[in-house]
């Protein structure tokens, strides 16, 4: 058992997250082409927009649920919405934001990109903390539209004119999944502009400067996207029930900063907050890379159910990061 | 030796009589070290003979290779490897040297600064090399001012290294990695040998090695005491100096051989021995005093949170892209977010790092040392003290210098200390 303990922790996470992710990738773009279909309500990015899914963003589903008379939503519609967000809830209670860090077929292009990058020798960019602070902010206003605004088209409250049709469905189109994600099944039939009406003409182009600003953004700054992702908001809204956990011992942080180092997403507290045990942010990915860069032994945890499966270890540590490849060392 | 403005007779004769004292001095200290204490480990004998190059009896030979002399603990090693020179340390603990250094500072000065501005003024370098660049961080105010008066007194270029005065904000950090960027261009142009992506992760990992047998060391000795804390502060020390390969091997031999002692219960002392944290003002050879005497007294050191050791050894650089646009933030990072020197504010994590030590070491008392005018760790003093007092550790505040006037006083007191934890140890029993 122990030993087995020191081969997870001495791992490269890193790569078989790469493995994980090129494996979901694979199954929820053209899982559809072997009848492959997981479920309705995936907490993450597996658009339908793409003829191949092998199942529906939760996202898609929720917009529709909502878009519903009130008297609807308070009758078997509201069942249906109660049921899709159970589903939703099964699903994501097994990997908590780890859909964002191992499943999520945007996010894994993103990470692509990034390795396109590295390859290329081009550095990084990386946001002004305070600037961080503001932008983070963004993905719960995208939240609230998407729940909102379908609410708004069906119904008009505080007797205010309904919303227009045309917005619907509001998130996914400016979703850079629903343009992306069909391109690997050689659909380009999401890039266009509706000049249907004024409406349908911003959300469209809005749409497609969305798309390139992903495309571009992801490339300079990693994990781009995820910083503005509503998915993530609504990850992080149920993040204490999920089964995985990422936790950390503040008396065994030294503060040194390796994790936020390392980190895709800049998470300042990972090194720097001491006293919370679930260390989980709303913007964290639960990639674990953190957990691969600390080297103090039992500091940051991954535990599902509370037993722990993947910990820092200074042995881990120095695994990683390379001078146990020398020889002399090995031996010893 | 280049020309210095004062090589006149008086220096000269400064001079001779300071090395002779320092050689005298550092003799006595390795005798103690190593003939009044029984079980000293065979693979110490490396450190002791490098030790003996304060005495005179040891060479040490730069290879054509420039000398970058540093002091305190943040100055990035891995830069001055990668750019092919040879980093040297050259804070001082000899009393020789802090006599002189003594006529030119206040007299309330720190004996560290004291001493290592005689080291610069007269050349007593434990090698017989003159550094080609002095590197002095601006940590605290007597070591800021340290820099302008060598300037005085010396010949080798100074180069300061602007270390912020807190480490927790981002501005800290960015302006921190501009700093090391530049210093990294210092030293390019004095080798004239570039800092490369190959170069730097050498350096790094050159480094690593020498961290992962410090930190093998750092642990064994959380459990039975196999080996002195006299002789684990001495071999901290003398990676001042070493070349960083030749300690790495000597150290993974040592750590061995107490891994060895650990398998057959071969202790230096009985487990009823008090278990002592040392902490503040670093203990630098010769300056053995206080763990000297803790040891003779029936204490032993298991822990050290010295600028001279842990804190010089322990932290890693982690790099996440392997480039130089990373690898160089990523060697500042390591310098500036865990260090636990006070010339920083707020440093809470050395109180934190403290109680880390206390539990993981099974402390039974921490022994404080401050220099007399070292105020920084005079002041951080109250607020451990306070602290550990909270959680039931008794501390013991011991305030010294190099000289070895107040051994007779120091002595009673570590003894007094001592016999109280003894006490207090035979009760929890
Ligand atoms: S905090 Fe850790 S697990 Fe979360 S995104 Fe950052 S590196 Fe990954
Ligand atoms: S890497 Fe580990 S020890 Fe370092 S700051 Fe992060 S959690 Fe703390």
């Amino acid at each position: 058992m122990k030993k087995l303990s020191t081969f997870v922790n001495n791992a490269n996470i890193s790569r078989f997250r790469f493995y994980i992710q090129l494996l979901s990738f694979i199954v929820l773009i053209y899982g559809g082409y072997a009848y492959i279909s997981i479920g309705q309500n995936l907490p993450t990015f597996a658009c339908p927009y793409n003829h191949a899914t092998a199942g529906n963003c939760f996202l898609i589903s929720l917009q529709h649920q909502l878009h519903n008379s009130w008297q609807n939503l308070l009758g078997f519609r509201g069942i249906a919405l109660l049921s899709a967000i159970i589903s939703f809830l099964l699903f994501f209670i097994l990997l908590n934001k780890a859909w964002c860090g191992y499943i999520c077929p945007l996010g894994t292009i993103q990470d692509w990109l990034t390795s396109l990058r590295k390859r290329l020798g081009i550095r990084f960019a990386r946001y002004e903390e305070s600037t961080f602070r503001k932008l983070k902010k963004v993905k719960y206003v995208v939240l609230v539209w998407l729940i909102v605004a379908p609410l708004f088209i069906a119904n008009s409250v505080f007797g205010l004119p309904r919303l227009s049709h045309d917005f619907f469905p509001p998130f996914c189109t400016i979703c850079p999944a629903r343009p992306v994600l069909p391109l690997f099944t050689g659909d380009t039939s999401q890039y266009f502009i509706d000049f249907s009406s004024p409406i349908t003409l911003t959300m469209t182009a809005l749409g497609l400067v969305i798309v390139a600003l992903f495309l571009v953004g992801s490339f300079v700054k990693k994990r781009f996207f995820c910083l503005f992702c509503p998915m993530s908001a609504l990850h992080y809204l149920f993040s204490r029930l999920a089964i995985l956990r990422l936790t950390k011992e503040g008396e065994k942080c030294t503060k040194c900063g390796n994790c936020f180092r390392v980190c895709d997403v800049n998470i300042v507290e990972i090194a720097d907050d001491v006293t919370h045990r679930n260390i989980v942010q709303d913007d964290c990915m639960m990639c674990f890379k953190c957990v691969e860069a600390c080297p103090e032994d039992g500091c940051l945890k991954v535990s599902v159910l509370g037993l722990p499966i993947f910990v820092s270890s200074e042995e881990g540590f120095f695994h990683r990061y390379g001078p146990l490849e020398n020889k002399e060392i090995k031996d010893a | 030796m280049p020309d210095k403005p004062m090589v006149n007779d008086r220096y000269q004769r400064m001079q001779r009589t300071a090395s002779i004292h320092l050689k005298m001095e550092a003799k006595n200290t390795l005798q103690k070290i190593v003939e009044e204490f029984p079980n000293n480990p065979a693979q110490m004998d490396h450190f002791y003979r490098k030790a003996r190059i304060f005495t005179g009896e040891e060479k040490f030979s730069a290879r054509g290779r420039h000398v970058v002399a540093t002091m305190c603990i943040h100055v990035p090693i891995e830069l001055i490897l990668a750019a092919g020179a040879i980093p040297y340390r050259i804070c001082s603990g000899a009393y020789a040297t802090d006599q002189i250094g003594a006529e030119f500072l206040p007299a309330k000065s720190c004996p560290l600064v004291k001493a290592t501005l005689g080291t610069i003024f007269l050349h007593l370098y434990q090698y017989d090399i003159v550094p080609d660049l002095i590197v002095n961080p601006t940590t605290c105010d007597q070591k800021k001012k340290l820099a302008e008066l060598s300037g005085e007194l010396t010949e080798s270029p100074f180069y300061t290294l602007e270390v912020p005065p807190t480490r927790d904000s981002e501005d800290a950090r960015i302006y921190w990695q501009r700093v090391v960027k530049r210093f990294a261009r210092r030293l390019e142009n004095l080798t004239g040998t570039k800092i490369t992506r190959r170069k730097l992760k050498g350096a790094i990992r050159q480094v690593y090695r020498a961290q992962v047998q410090y930190r093998r060391f750092f642990n064994l000795r959380k459990g039975l005491p196999v080996i002195w804390g006299k002789d684990a502060i001495l071999v901290t020390n003398t990676y001042f100096y070493s070349d960083i390969e030749e300690w790495t091997n000597a150290l993974e031999k040592l750590n061995g051989e107490l891994e060895q002692r650990i398998a057959n219960t071969d202790r230096v002392v009985s487990p009823r021995a008090p278990r002592i944290l040392l902490t503040g003002s670093p203990s630098i050879f010769p300056n053995m005093k206080v763990p000297i005497l803790v040891e003779q007294l029936g204490g032993i050191v298991v822990a050290e949170e010295f600028c001279s050791s842990s804190r010089l050894l322990y932290d890693t650089v982690a790099v996440d892209e392997w480039f130089l646009y990373d690898m160089l933030p990523a060697v500042a990072d390591r310098y500036l977010k865990p260090c636990t020197c006070p010339n920083f504010t707020p440093n809470t994590d050395r109180l934190r790092k403290l109680l880390d030590h206390v539990r993981e070491f099974t402390i039974d008392g921490v022994i404080y040392q401050a220099f007399a005018g070292c105020q920084l760790y005079e002041m951080e003093s109250r607020l451990i003290g306070n602290a550990l007092e909270k959680n039931g550790i008794p501390m013991l505040y011991v305030e010294t210098d190099y000289s070895p006037d107040d051994l007779g006083q120091i002595s009673t007191r570590i003894e007094a200390f001592i016999e109280s934890l003894k006490t207090r140890k035979k009760k929890k029993d």
